[in-house]
């Protein structure tokens, strides 16, 4: 595993058909990567003939694209990653630790039902040296130690999750082409999207394309709206509170955010297909209305990562582009940026998963899935050119810009009620229960837990 | 009788109907699925699986490039054919089609008529022809971004084996075939031979408590599944099973065995008395009498149960969820189809459709082989 | 190793053993323990005979005891705990589960499955084999509508999607509604009714199981009866009503309750159409949203569950008591 090794691995593996070189999607060498902290891996770490089990939630394309970054821990180490992906990861997962059959690595999209398997001991802690190197290595490090820091079964505090992949909630994705024929501005601040909403309406169109479906974790999309709109409407502090349930769910302030994506979602006209199709329409298909012929609905609100659910071929700028999720002019609340991430921890320890960890903290580890799709990062030591597109590039300073940056709601509270009652209760809300219901069956739900 | 026969003409009319519509109604959604599985997914969003022997309209977006602009007679021109952009290049094959339609924004893809000359917003005059030629002239040179035109035209009807080939090379059903293959054999046959020894003890042989553990099985036939799931995968994890293939056969065995010892008593108890009296009183003990006569006239029951079994550990979502590892190294196609493909190709329905089928493929090949062995042994085993 | 090949070891060790177990327990029997031969030959012939029952039963007693009987004891156990497992607190379970609304809804949509499915499973079934009877193409007819039987319910819900979507270019009830110039709507969420598309897919496929054992109970009712009965000048309806179903009622008896049971185990249809949303659940799935988070939640959905069946397996018991006599 010496650097030199790397010169002319490309055309020898082609010729000798190798495939292990051939996985390697950015050939090492190649301008804009950091391969210097790549040889400097590859020359502490040796694993060979170790393999490293991971489950996580992604599915095609991200699994893919993990795969392909992987790849380079693999060819570093001559350890072999098996990843698999579920749509019922969080069922899964606990059903896996229940049977002590756990991967070494889960990869848990919700701080929530991690934190809820540190408290059963099912995690491992990362170390005090991870979360010394995440202090500095991160932008705003101690908030995603923060996040990743749970209570262990004897109840004191350690940190266990590493944040990998990041995404921006709080955008909203279009054609540049279809408001550029209808002569529509991008609009500034929230009531300018309601009216623009309305003017699309007036004009014939519908200007919303809203999907809940997500088989188990159906009506996951609407939290986000919801979250959203709540960093629009109040405080953060406020938000802070009602994550920990200081604010209670089916106080005014909740209600009046769920109330307000109604406005969107059930508005006459608003969304298509009404909010009947509204609740059963798959979060992955929910954008395909921006791209047909002719178009319907103008408008998408999702998280950064959707343009991987964009049809084939999509070019950035050309069929697609976002703008972020605005805030009220009238509120004085800044402009707030909610987002999520996902966070490696470790269900089943072994030298190399440590190493995989470490691996993790190289820059060359978050530049190979920038280079592919979909993947923002906090990482500083990291080279911004190397970004699949522009767009990506863009997401990354709304991130790093935001004057309030706030985690997804949802992913921080108990598993039962972020990846559970919640859920289920926006499906209720946008098939017709009023929301003071909903969020009494959610707050009902929480009481019970204690 | 030839007065009834007379008076049944009408009847049978009736009846034949009734029993065509009733057929017709089982068969539509399976041949609906079957049909998607062979279209891409821009067809089937596009028109219904019923239409698809039909050609459809369909519209299509062209962005014109400006580096073809040439200068005639000092007006600037793009001359060029609708079929040969790339959009269109892949339904159209030979390149030849009729243009319906055309218009310049996407509102509005049939604004205009072939041969209409349309003033477009970013200046210049655009003209499309029915055979898809169109030419853009304009006084003022071309800007770096081309005018986008949208047609509409007649797609032919196309199928294809593209999800197929997706669904088994990249998503990984084949692998997902093997294991429910893994799953499902050592599952059914497990505990035929074990219930098989049972339902002829309870059914021949004479013990105090017979009537009780016959009464006992019954019982059990009605327990539900749900009830085993969580004490059995703490048993299994704290005897060092866990989630595994070993785990998903024991528990299929145990979850198979009240239905397998209920058909094969109730089947053994109606063979022939006097074969079995006569064997007795040649010497013969109770294990050559199993093996040699009542095993291979119990051939029907066996064979339905193994039938039932097997469709049973094939078809199921639930123990496999539970008791298999959710990795990709051990998922079985059912749970395949619910967690994978449901979400990652939440709305493509062309890979769904032919993922089904292909997960559907060895029980109807084993359905139709064997389907009179399962009923014979279902029958001994209900009618009485 | 391989599953495959994992999987044919299984298949030789496990049939291997279980022919083993079978042939030497009753060499070890007849030629250890109780050899026939020697002065108390007779006698332990007996004997040998009275023990050889066990050995036949013994490994399936074990399975069942184990799989079946075991589960419901250990599961209304774990019932009685809190979502830790560590705290006893009765019936408190019980008690919370009733107090929410979607437990009821679930409960009350269980019922209608069971009502509706078997029911209405029967009813074509026992149609279909009625007509077909006669038919020159009634085989045929019966293999196509039987063929569902052999589609899991995960196929069959990806079957029905196709039926149900709301798309009117994907789904064909919608299409029709599309074409006769009605608004489209999508049935999964059409309150109530919804329950009835859910459970129709079910019916399509448990039909063809009542058709044919139906089929065949009609089949064995002797001609004679028949042939007095139109020489008596009874119509098709009389004959079929008054004279061939009383005949064959202890098969539809048996085929209802078949599917009876079948339908409270049936949770992938709900899992995979509509996840419980839109008020579907139905106990099985509801049982899956608590079950490995809050164990003790999950058992007790299951005990009511199980408290479902007690009457079928109750009236089973006794028809099979009486039987035996």
């Amino acid at each position: 595993m010496k650097s030199k090794f790397y010169a002319g691995v490309a055309s020898i593996a082609l010729l000798a058909g190798s495939a292990a070189a051939q996985d390697l999607i950015v050939a090492p060498g190649t301008e804009g990567f950091n391969w210097e902290s790549f040889d400097a891996f590859a020359a502490e770490h040796d694993f060979s003939g170790e393999t490293v089990t991971i489950s996580g939630p992604w599915l095609q394309p991200d699994q893919t694209f993990l795969r392909n970054t992987l790849a380079y821990f693999e060819e570093a180490t001559g350890a072999t990653v098996n990843y698999s992906g579920s749509d019922s990861f969080e069922q899964d997962i606990v059903i896996a630790i229940q049977a002590n059959s756990a991967p070494n690595v889960a990869v848990f999209p919700q701080p929530g039902l991690a934190a809820d398997m540190a408290a059963r001991g099912a995690l491992a802690p990362l170390g005090d040296d991870v979360a010394d190197w995440m202090r500095d290595g991160y932008a705003a490090g101690q908030s995603w130690i923060d996040l990743g820091t749970f209570a262990n079964p004897q109840g004191e505090d350690e940190f266990y999750g590493f944040f990998y992949k990041v995404d921006v909630k709080s955008l909203v994705w279009y054609s540049p082409e279809q408001f550029d024929e209808m002569g529509y501005d991008i609009p500034e601040t929230l009531e300018d999207l309601k009216a623009l909403s309305q003017q699309m309406v007036d004009d014939g169109g519908t200007p919303w394309c809203i999907g809940l479906g997500s088989g188990a974790a159906t009506g996951w999309p609407a939290t986000d709206w919801v979250e959203d709109i709540m960093l629009r409407l109040h405080a953060p502090e406020l938000y802070d509170d009602w994550i920990t349930n200081d604010l209670p769910f089916n106080s005014p302030e909740v209600i009046e955010a769920i109330e307000t994506f109604g406005i969107f979602a059930q508005t006459d006209g608003w969304a298509q297909g009404g909010p009947e199709a509204v609740a059963t329409t798959d979060f992955r298909d929910s954008p395909a209305g921006l791209f047909q012929i002719p178009p319907a609905c103008y408008m998408h609100k999702q998280a950064s990562f959707i343009p991987a659910f964009f049809p084939e071929g999509s070019v950035y700028g050309q069929d697609f582009d976002f703008f972020y999720f605005p805030a009220f002019a009238e509120k004085d609340l800044g402009e707030p940026v909610m987002g999520a991430g996902t966070q490696f921890t470790i269900t089943d320890d072994s030298d190399a998963t440590r190493g995989l960890f470490e691996f993790l903290k190289t820059p060359i580890a978050h530049e190979i899935w920038m280079a592919q799709s979909g993947f923002l990062t906090p990482h500083l030591g990291v080279n911004l050119d190397v970004f699949a597109d522009d767009s990506l590039r863009a997401m990354n300073e709304i991130l790093l810009d935001a004057t309030t940056f706030r985690f997804d709601a949802s992913d921080v509270m108990p598993g039962e009620i972020g990846a559970g009652a919640f859920w289920t209760g926006m499906v209720d809300f946008v098939t017709g229960t009023d929301a003071e219901t909903v969020a009494n069956n959610v707050q009902a739900r929480w009481d019970q837990m204690r | 009788m030839d007065n009834i026969a007379g008076q049944n003409q009408g009847a049978r009319i009736a009846v034949n109907i009734t029993v065509i519509i009733l057929v017709l109604l089982w068969l539509l959604p399976t041949i609906g699925l079957f049909v998607s599985s062979f279209r891409d997914r821009d067809q089937i969003s596009n028109s219904g699986w019923w239409l698809s022997p039909f050609s459809v309209e369909q519209n299509f977006r062209i962005r014109v490039g400006t580096d073809t602009a040439r200068q005639i007679d000092g007006v600037h021109v793009i001359e060029g054919n609708a079929f040969r952009a790339p959009e269109l290049e892949q339904v159209f094959e030979g390149h030849e089609g009729q243009i319906s339609a055309f218009g310049t924004r996407a509102v509005a893809p049939d604004e205009f008529t072939p041969g209409e000359r349309v003033e477009l917003r970013q200046g210049g005059v655009l003209t499309v022809e029915a055979d898809g030629s169109f030419r853009i002239e304009n006084t003022e040179e071309f800007g770096a971004r081309g005018p986008t035109i949208y047609v509409m035209a007649l797609s032919p009807p196309r199928f294809t084996l593209f999800n197929y080939n997706t669904v088994l090379s990249a998503d990984g059903m084949d692998r997902a075939f093997i294991n429910t293959l893994t799953v499902a054999i050592p599952a059914t046959i497990i505990p035929i031979l074990i219930a098989a020894f049972a339902a002829y003890a309870l059914a021949w042989m004479d013990f105090p408590g017979r009537g009780l553990l016959i009464a006992a099985v019954v019982g059990l036939l009605v327990v539900p599944l749900q009830l085993a799931l969580v004490p059995l995968l703490s048993l299994h994890t704290s005897v060092g099973i866990g989630q595994s293939f070993l785990g998903i056969w024991l528990a299929h065995t145990g979850f198979g065995l009240p239905l397998a010892v209920y058909l094969l008593r109730n089947y053994m108890v109606g063979l022939p008395r006097d074969i079995i009296e006569s064997a007795k009183v040649d010497g013969a003990t109770d294990f050559q009498i199993f093996v040699r006569i009542i095993l291979p006239l119990s051939f029907p029951a066996l064979a339905s149960f193994a039938i039932f079994q097997f469709l049973w550990t094939w078809n199921d979502l639930l123990v496999a969820k539970v008791f298999l590892p959710s990795g990709t190294d051990s998922q079985v196609m059912t749970v395949k189809i619910a967690d994978d493909l449901l979400g990652s190709r939440g709305g493509d329905w062309g890979i769904l459709a032919s993922a089904a089928f292909v997960s559907i493929a060895v029980p109807l090949v084993v359905f139709f082989t064997m389907q009179r062995y399962l009923v014979r042994g279902l029958l001994a085993g209900s009618v009485k | 190793m391989p599953p495959v090949l994992q999987g044919i070891l299984t298949i030789i060790i496990g049939v291997g053993g279980c022919v083993g177990y079978f042939y030497a327990s009753n060499l070890i029997l007849d030629k250890v323990i109780f050899p026939a031969k020697g002065p108390k030959a007779g006698i332990n012939i007996n004997r040998a005979n009275k023990v050889r029952p066990w050995l036949f039963l013994f490994p399936a007693m074990f399975a069942l005891g184990l799989y079946l009987a075991y589960p419901v004891v250990g599961s209304f156990w774990r019932s009685l705990f809190d979502r830790s497992g560590a705290n006893f607190i009765g019936l408190g379970n019980y008690f919370d589960l009733f107090s929410e609304s979607t437990f009821r809804t679930a409960v009350f949509n269980n019922l209608l499955w069971v009502l509706f499915v078997p029911a209405m499973a029967t009813f074509l079934g026992l149609l279909v084999a009625q007509l077909t009877d006669r038919l020159s193409w009634g085989n045929i007819a019966k293999s196509l509508i039987f063929m569902p039987m052999a589609i899991s319910f995960v196929g069959a819900s990806l079957i029905w999607k196709f039926v149900y979507a709301a798309n009117p270019d994907i789904g064909i009830i919608n299409a029709l509604r599309d074409f006769f110039g009605m608004q489209t709507l999508d049935p999964l969420q059409v309150q109530f009714w919804n329950n009835f598309f859910l459970m129709f897919i079910l019916v399509w496929i448990q039909t063809g199981f009542a058709m044919v054992i139906l089929s065949a109970a009609l089949r064995g009712i002797p001609e004679e009866t028949i042939e007095a009965a139109i020489i008596d000048g009874a119509n098709a309806f009389q004959i079929f009503f008054q004279i061939k179903v009383p005949q064959i009622m202890g098969t539809i008896v048996v085929v209802w309750t078949t599917i009876t049971i079948l339908v409270l185990k049936v949770f992938d249809i709900v899992y995979t159409m509509t996840g419980g949303n839109f008020g579907t659940h139905i106990l099985p799935s509801y049982m899956m949203t608590y079950m490995f988070r809050d164990d003790g939640r999950a058992t007790a959905v299951a005990f009511v569950i199980m408290l479902l069946v007690l009457p079928v397996m109750i009236w089973n018991i006794r028809q099979a008591r009486k039987e035996m006599r």
